[in-house]
């Protein structure tokens, strides 16, 4: 075991800090995704033109090709810049672009990765549905295979960034009369084409993010099937235990910071006396270091054995749940100016209320524990 | 980077679990057979980082985290540090005292066939001369004796990774004692049968044994980094080992109360096992404790 950086990866991140020091803008990422698009486009180009766009991404597809212990320092040092969220690349980036590079065709990855790297592509995700959230097997929205097309009809729900994408992850049933599992494809639908409809909803923190997506006899290419027709489970979940090993190092780093700004707040307004707080802080500055320290341990485990060991799945919960401890005590340190907190505002309130989303998106908390009783445990599943 | 177990490190562990189960299981931790000690000698585990050994810390952590997980004698954590630290004249076990002020009175823990006894402050650590007519009295930790002692002579070391070095063995044997209560209680939730099924398939007993694994997993990390800052005298080292202390003891106790509930009626009896997890993190609180200032400076 060690903890040092070779003489090569330290190299790298005087490269990325060089960068980002000269680079990162000065001025803030609007709030709303439709005000936001504009932005997050033309960072992720400039990424993409000085090299930082998929640092290990093959690079056959505009990637880099470097190790995942680089895409890991050069995370550490984007959030040490305090450079932007991604905003609308996080789908395409974190999610989309993998699920390719995991299953899709030749032909699919050298027309969609390079688009997804220089912000050309806007990508959102269509899993959840009105009646299929954490029982996501229930999906129902359905493709009927017509010649070489796919029909859909149905809706999906809490689609991030459906309103401004250009392409979607759709998660759909193809084989008439299937249940669950079986009978789903992973389908890559264009947001562009006759038949959809996309209403936003705004959120409890004021932004218009997501939105439910309608689909009104949409055809889609069968061409545009990754891993095969009646395979999307297991395409889905390949990508889940990306997300679940390395997809969300960009915030356990930011979690450093904040705990770190954290106390300088609270030592600045004096409520570090009060010992509830400062055991708090303190328990907190633990945890975060602990938070990084698993992710190397998780990190070096996909070194060594090319995937993220068991307890992967405890990362994702643990930096759930401690990133909404950082902010719940980030709005009470605010005092009693929290109150003035009104739509539209960037501040601590508004991460706290955003903030919701960790334990519910993307499998909730609760979703999260029975994986970890099930899989880590060997507990008797319950469903 | 890599915080993973390499091979030798993997056949240690494997071996020191072999050999706790065989010679030294959780079950009978109050009442250890008379002679274990000579065996825990002749094991090499109290050597390990002493001169002639020269293993790293990130070896000791992963060996000293499977002892603490049979709730192994508190006076190997001491005497292991006693020979890193301290040249000559201490060849045999050596007991802890907890910290205290002079002159007070010490409380030493695990005295039984000791002729020293090791005092850690975080900055440095003192070496006792133990007298013969001392009488023992138990402790909460059913497996832990402890007398009384007054300051005498004693030897001290200023070396600034010496407190460390207890602080860190201490956190392993935290580290232990919570995936201890951990499998205990998923071992139990997948055989115990109530409403004709196993208590785990129930997610409100699930979710109980799903955050025992969250904080065994997180205070486990945090142990390979600090072991590891250790190594490499890293500037840090001092407040990684204090957040491996603090979560490791918060995983014991968390855990251990858990772990009580999961079994229901028979967890709270002195027959079932449990309590001894839950008594062994009481004890270890009051070993090398985290300083909370440290903590909240954080790392560099």
């Amino acid at each position: 075991m060690d903890i040092g950086f070779s003489v090569e990866e330290t190299r790298f991140r005087e490269e990325c800090r060089d960068w980002l020091h000269a680079n990162v803008p000065a001025e803030k990422r609007p709030l709303d995704a439709a005000d936001a698009i504009g932005f997050d486009k033309a960072w992720q180009r400039r990424l993409f033109d000085a090299g930082w766009a998929g640092i290990n991404w093959p690079a056959d597809y505009g990637g880099r090709g470097l190790s995942i212990v680089q895409q890991v320092i050069w995370l550490e040092e984007y959030a040490k810049a305090h450079a932007p969220w991604i905003g609308a690349n996080f789908v395409g980036i974190n999610h989309g672009g993998p699920t390719l590079i995991l299953n899709a065709s030749e032909e699919q990855k050298a027309y969609h990765l390079p688009r997804i790297l220089k912000g050309e592509a806007i990508w959102c995700q269509g899993f959840s549905e009105p009646g299929a959230g954490s029982d996501l097997a229930g999906i129902k929205t359905r493709g009927r295979i017509e010649g070489d097309e796919l029909v859909v009809n149905g809706s999906k729900i809490w689609t991030s960034f459906a309103h401004v994408a250009d392409w979607q992850e759709l998660v759909l049933r193809t084989e008439e009369g299937s249940q669950r599992h079986a009978g789903l494809s992973w389908a890559i639908c264009d947001m562009h084409a006759p038949g959809i409809t996309v209403r936003p909803i705004k959120k409890m923190s004021g932004q218009t993010e997501f939105a439910e997506v309608f689909y009104d006899d949409v055809r889609i290419p069968l061409s545009n099937v990754v891993g095969g027709l009646g395979n999307g489970w297991k395409v889905a979940m390949s990508t889940l235990s990306f997300e679940r090993g390395t997809g969300f190092i960009a915030e356990q780093v930011k979690a450093g910071q904040e705990i770190a700004e954290l106390v300088t707040t609270a030592r600045a307004n004096g409520m570090i006396k009060d010992d509830r707080i400062a055991d708090q802080l303190s328990q907190m500055r633990a945890e975060v270091a602990a938070l990084r320290a698993m992710t190397y341990r998780n990190i070096s485990e996909v070194v060594r054995t090319g995937q993220p060991g068991p307890e992967a799945s405890v990362i994702r919960l643990f930096t759930s749940e401690l990133g909404q401890r950082l902010e719940r005590m980030a709005v009470l340190l605010m005092g009693e100016d929290m109150i003035d907190f009104a739509y539209g505002d960037d501040n601590a309130v508004q991460d706290y209320l955003r903030g919701f989303a960790a334990t519910i998106a993307g499998g909730t908390a609760q979703i999260q524990r029975d994986i970890i009783g099930e899989r880590l445990l060997g507990l008797p599943k319950s469903r | 980077m890599d915080l993973t177990l390499d091979d030798e490190q993997e056949a240690l562990r494997t071996a020191t679990a072999d050999w706790c189960r065989a010679h030294m299981p959780l079950e009978e931790a109050r009442s250890r057979p008379t002679g274990l000690w000579g065996d825990l000698e002749a094991m090499g585990w109290t050597g390990m980082t002493a001169p002639g050994m020269d293993l790293d810390h990130a070896t000791e952590a992963v060996v000293f985290s499977e002892l603490g997980r049979v709730l192994a004698p508190i006076g190997l954590i001491s005497t292991t540090v006693a020979r890193r630290w301290f040249a000559d004249g201490f060849d045999g076990k050596v007991a802890l005292a907890l910290p205290a002020e002079e002159p007070s009175d010490m409380r030493v823990l695990d005295p039984d066939g000791s002729h020293a006894a090791l005092i850690w402050t975080a900055s440095g650590l003192r070496l006792f001369d133990m007298p013969n007519d001392r009488t023992h009295a138990p402790t909460i930790d059913l497996s832990t004796d402890q007398s009384r002692q007054q300051w005498t002579t004693s030897v001290s070391t200023e070396d600034a990774a010496a407190p460390l070095h207890l602080q860190l063995l201490a956190a392993a044997y935290a580290v232990g004692c919570a995936d201890a209560a951990r499998d205990m209680a998923a071992d139990y939730a997948r055989l115990r049968q109530q409403f004709e099924r196993p208590i785990g398939w129930f997610q409100a007993l699930k979710h109980i044994c799903s955050d025992m694994a969250v904080r065994a997993a997180v205070a486990r990390s945090q142990l390979y980094y600090a072991a590891c800052s250790l190594d490499a005298r890293d500037t840090d080292a001092a407040f990684h080992i204090a957040a491996a202390k603090r979560l490791g003891d918060q995983a014991a106790l968390d855990n251990g109360r858990a772990n009580i509930q999961v079994h229901g009626g028979i967890g709270m009896t002195d027959e079932a096992s449990p309590h001894l997890c839950l008594k062994r993190a009481h004890l270890l609180q009051f070993i090398a404790p985290a300083d909370a200032a440290l903590l909240l400076e954080g790392a560099a």
